[in-house]
């Protein structure tokens, strides 16, 4: 390969990953996937067939830090979700703060 | 390279069992977990910690570091053993590899041999990027460290720069996708996978696709209203300020946001700033809005 081409990426919102693209990407079995979808611990997935799943830059990000939970503290999983919940909520009322203009603490 | 005390990282004795070296890094990786810690390295601390345990968490790794730190002091300069796999080492290395040489020995043992067919791994980084490069698009240089397998078929850890296209209309947590740039496997490479990160920026603020920009203005421009220029991302704008405006009043200006379908808006959030009295006239001129203007902003307040 010629390391001065120029690459060009596809962002995950404009093509969007099947489950086992998806599934790759985490570096987990697609069976995990489907089990944290049903559970409701991944989102964004509203299709009745499994085949027509399909996956987003925050789905990636999401199964990321499930696994990162569930992985460093052998975290039961609908636990690992609150805690995703949680840090997702964390994040969005420090964006909230820091748009505003205010201090985070 | 410089030998990592990985114990020293964990806090733990060389002699700890696993499930001692397991609670030391919970315990820490808690501590240090950035969206939690207040400390102000806990995003390199976890990255350590992470990197220790990788190796200290599992029996094989251990094992080989163990094997390899005999006889190494930490911060000591040391040359891995000729015989550690099919290891080639490329000049220009820096600590981070000593950690790439642990993951790659243990991918090699559980998965080496049998001639099976296996894609490489995917790839996942960070990459930085300034808001005017949102609205714009633009072209970034990253640089990798990959394995990456010689005319020899021998594996060597290889610094790999890559000019990567970033589209207009990124926002912060986008996924970019870039196929067949991960690591390489028999069965063809994994792709490499880069979340957008945007850089603190002195003037902007950003939450998802909206942008916020603080805009100071003079009390008479708040009172009587008018234009003003505003510099905004995308250029200077000329804004109406409504008359009677107070400081925290929100200005919309729809779709100034990041560019996309549909685009984001920009908000602009007043804020009075008042001319200090430092000179008699100001003085003056305050003097006689104190006398002339019945204002009391505590009013309504209870005593």
């Amino acid at each position: 390969m010629n390391e001065t081409d120029i690459l060009t990426g596809v962002l995950l919102d404009d093509e969007a990953l099947t489950l086992d693209d998806f599934a790759r990407a985490c570096a987990v079995e697609p069976d995990w996937v489907v089990r944290h979808v049903q559970a409701g611990a991944l989102g964004g997935v509203h299709e009745v067939q499994i085949a027509s799943w399909r996956f987003r830059s925050a789905d990636l990000r999401r199964a990321r830090a499930l696994l990162a939970i569930e992985r460093d503290f052998d975290a039961n999983e609908e636990l690992a979700a609150l805690v995703a919940d949680l840090v997702d909520e964390v994040r969005r009322l420090r964006t909230r703060l820091h748009v505003l203009g205010l201090p985070p603490d | 390279m410089e030998f990592k005390d990985y114990y020293a990282s964990l806090g733990v004795e060389k002699t700890a069992s696993p499930e001692d070296i397991k609670k030391a890094y919970r315990k820490l990786v808690r501590k240090y977990h950035p969206d939690v810690s207040k400390e102000p390295d806990a995003d390199a601390k976890t990255k350590e910690l992470n990197e220790a345990y990788d190796v200290l968490g599992d029996p094989e790794k251990r094992a080989a570091y163990d094997e390899l730190g005999r006889g190494h002091r930490p911060g000591q300069q040391f040359r891995p053993p000729p015989d550690w796999g099919d290891f080639e080492y490329a000049g220009g290395m820096d600590s981070d590899i000593f950690a790439d040489l642990f993951a790659h020995l243990g991918r090699g043992q559980r998965r080496g041999g049998g001639g099976f067919q296996m894609r490489g791994e995917d790839i996942h980084a960070a990459m930085s990027i300034g808001l005017r490069d949102a609205y714009q698009g633009t072209t970034r240089t990253i640089s990798l460290r990959v394995p990456a397998r010689d005319e020899n078929g021998r594996v060597a850890m290889q610094e790999r720069t890559l000019n990567v296209t970033v589209p207009k209309g990124v926002t912060p947590g986008q996924q970019l996708r870039l196929a067949g740039q991960g690591q390489p496997g028999s069965a063809g490479p994994g792709d490499l996978y880069l979340e957008i990160q945007f850089a603190p920026d002195p003037r902007f603020r950003v939450e998802g696709h909206h942008v916020y920009e603080t805009v100071p203005v003079a009390p008479w421009e708040a009172a009587l209203g008018g234009e003003i220029e505003v510099s905004t991302p995308s250029g200077a704008v000329s804004v109406n300020v409504p008359a009677g405006s107070q400081s925290g009043r929100k200005l919309r200006l729809k779709g100034r946001g990041i560019p996309g379908q549909p685009p984001g808006d920009l908000y602009l959030l007043l804020e009075v700033v008042l001319p200090p009295a430092t000179t008699d006239q100001a003085r003056a001129l305050y003097q006689t809005m104190a006398r002339e203007m019945p204002f009391n902003p505590r009013q309504g307040e209870r005593p």
